[in-house]
């Protein structure tokens, strides 16, 4: 079964190239227009990445990040931020806080993109293994 | 009788009577010697001796006194000023002639004439003085004047860290009164850390320097002030109470003083630039990001067919536009507020512009499900326009009103003759603006707090139709809202009749 990536976005246009890379990388990819549709879309099925922008209308990456590690069920939800913003956003202090894998910064690139998704599954792999073995 | 009157007469009357005795003893001698009658002739001659000896000492005494009296007399009578003016000798009277303390009267008289003199030199030196100080005074109370109302709160401090000196807004903006502070120690006035460690800081260093601080402090409205605090050490002159603190270059201490500078403007611009860096930045961002990640995914392979590299050709192009637009959108507003535009106005119809406006900003509004009216006059409206920039005031309006309205909601344009103007107005179901938005919302970079995550906006939009409606068009441009209900951004042109 393939893996999950939900991305979430108020760019149409990023929407598309993320969704079209990953996609070709394997990976099952569903899209929201902001943070609201997004939590929606967890609520519905949680994903196994969690991809959103930053300035977003009607609920904002940090706010839907906030509310996934509120619940339970999402808390250990895996979080890539894409970011546009510029020096009011410390990258660092917003990962650390909400314990966010990494802050991309935009312009971005779809090949570095799919490598830290690869990452966090690679990662979650070598964890499993761990435990099994 | 005063007693030098009495010691002059006692001193004739003895003398009278030491005359009177010296005959009367010789009468006496001489009556055992004679016959009466020579014996007689004596003694009257010796009485009458007597009483001439006497009389004559008495009269004496008597003319010796007056001159004395006399003399006394003029010389305490005499002014000081003729005293120094004229000197011994001239103005005063000379001693008694013969009298044995003439001498002494003489010295004294000199000595009385140099003390003259340097009385009329100290009531010289007394008017010099009392005119110096009245011109002292009087700048220095146009000194305090100044100082008291300058709005730049001053405070000044000594070697021993006590205040020494604060003008009416240092002591408005610390709330204190300098005259009923029992304590001068400037940290039982002053409540502010920073500045107390600055100006002491700045007092106690050992070398005179200039020291500067951004302080932020409440005032009593409880709003948060920035103010830029310059110390500078005070030397030259001397010290409190005749003590001098040497510096180590040799200059006297004098403790240090403050100087606060409101910078609230200073801030918010910077504050407001930052933010505009940060929108622009962002808005420019975005298109880049697309631009970068298709061309990637085309360099990378990813689009295998031809049908999806056009696609992706498209989305770098219409990205490309965007780019371009938010350029534009910028210059144009550096443009016509420097004034460097050009502008080409005709008369026009208003409610074909209108239309074209609303054509425009027709597919963001589908996109986001809002209803856009035309409520537009059946009559011809006519304005005096430069076509392009008119059409961009009310695209840019009718964006704004698009961008801060939730789906579904409406957006109308509406346009009517109002005497001799023409009035039209966008007029939204969006979420509204406070009493200060609505004042603010014209300013550039200008963005409402609440909206900034509602939709993306560079703060240039509505700056720029204000521009194109007041200062190229002489027409007004005013908002008026509701929270929660929506708002009306209402332009009036004047009404230029007919088309020619």
């Amino acid at each position: 079964m393939s893996k999950r990536i939900l991305l979430c976005d108020d760019e149409i246009h990023i929407l598309r190239a993320a969704e079209f890379k990953l996609k070709r990388a394997g990976y099952e990819v569903r899209i929201a227009a902001d943070g609201e549709e997004g939590w929606e879309a967890i609520q519905t099925e949680k994903p196994d990445v969690l991809i959103t922008d930053c300035q977003m209308p009607r609920l904002d990456g940090l706010g839907l990040v906030q509310r996934v590690r509120k619940h339970a069920e999402t808390a250990d939800l895996p979080v890539l931020m894409l970011t546009a913003k510029g020096f009011e956003l410390s990258h660092d202090e917003v990962g650390r806080k909400w314990n966010i894998r990494a802050v991309i910064a935009k312009p971005f690139s779809p090949r570095e993109l799919l490598n830290l998704v690869n990452a966090i599954f690679q990662e979650e792999d070598s964890e499993s293994a761990t435990a099994v073995g | 009788m005063d007693s030098t009157k009495c010691r002059n007469v006692m001193t004739s009357v003895a003398a009278a009577l030491s005359i009177g005795c010296a005959a009367a003893w010789l009468a006496g001698w001489l009556t055992d010697a004679g016959p009466w009658p020579v014996r007689a002739f004596l003694l009257s001659a010796a009485v009458v001796l007597a009483g001439s000896a006497t009389a004559l000492l008495v009269h004496h005494a008597g003319r010796s006194r007056r001159a004395t009296e006399r003399y006394f007399n003029a010389l305490c009578e005499a002014n000081p000023d003729s005293l120094g003016g004229l000197g011994a000798g001239t103005a005063l009277p000379s001693p008694p002639a013969g009298a044995v303390w003439a001498e002494a009267a003489n010295q004294l008289q000199e000595r009385l004439a140099e003390f003259g003199r340097q009385i009329q030199e100290l009531k010289h030196a007394q008017t010099v003085w009392d005119v110096r100080y009245r011109r002292a005074k009087a700048e220095r109370d146009r000194v305090m004047a100044i100082f008291s109302n300058l709005a730049e709160p001053i405070l000044a401090i000594d070697d021993y860290d006590e205040l020494v000196l604060a003008n009416r807004s240092a002591e408005e903006m610390f709330h204190f009164n300098s005259e009923k502070t029992e304590s001068r120690a400037l940290r039982q006035i002053v409540h502010c850390q920073k500045l107390i460690d600055l100006l002491t800081t700045t007092c106690h260093r050992k070398t005179p320097a200039k020291r500067s601080d951004e302080l932020e402090v409440e005032d009593d409205e409880g709003h948060r002030r920035w103010y830029r605090v310059t110390a500078l050490k005070l030397t030259g002159g001397q010290g409190r109470s005749g003590e001098s603190a040497e510096a180590e270059d040799g200059a006297t201490s004098q403790g240090a003083v403050a100087v606060l500078r409101d910078i609230g403007d200073q801030k918010a611009l910077q504050k407001r630039n930052a933010e505009f860096v940060s929108a622009v930045s962002h808005e420019m961002k975005t298109p880049l990001a697309g631009i970068k990640a298709y061309v990637e995914l085309l360099v990378d392979g990813d689009a295998e067919d031809e049908q999806t590299q056009e696609e992706f050709l498209d989305v770098i192009n219409s990205q490309a536009d965007r780019l371009q637009r938010l350029v534009d959108n910028m210059l144009n507003l550096a443009r016509i507020e420097a004034g460097v535009v050009q502008v080409s106005k005709e008369t026009r119809a208003l409610n074909e512009l209108l239309e074209e406006a609303l054509n425009v900003v027709q597919p963001a509004a589908e996109a986001k499900q809002i209803e856009l009216v035309a409520d537009l006059s059946p009559m011809y409206l006519g304005v005096l326009a430069d076509r392009d920039m008119l059409l961009q005031a009310a695209i840019n309006l009718l964006s704004n009103a698009i961008k801060y309205t939730p789906a579904e909601g409406q957006v109308t344009l509406r346009s009517r003759l109002e005497g001799n103007e023409v009035r039209f107005e966008v007029q939204d179901t969006g979420v509204g603006l406070s009493e200060e938005d609505c004042r603010r919302v014209f300013e550039k970079f200008y963005r409402v707090n609440k909206n900034k995550e509602m939709a993306p906006g560079t703060g240039l939009g509505l700056p720029l139709a204000k521009h194109i409606v007041e200062d190229v068009h002489g027409g007004r441009l005013a908002a008026t809202s509701t929270l929660g209900e929506g708002s009306v951004f209402a332009v009036t042109l004047p009404n230029a009749g007919q088309l020619t």
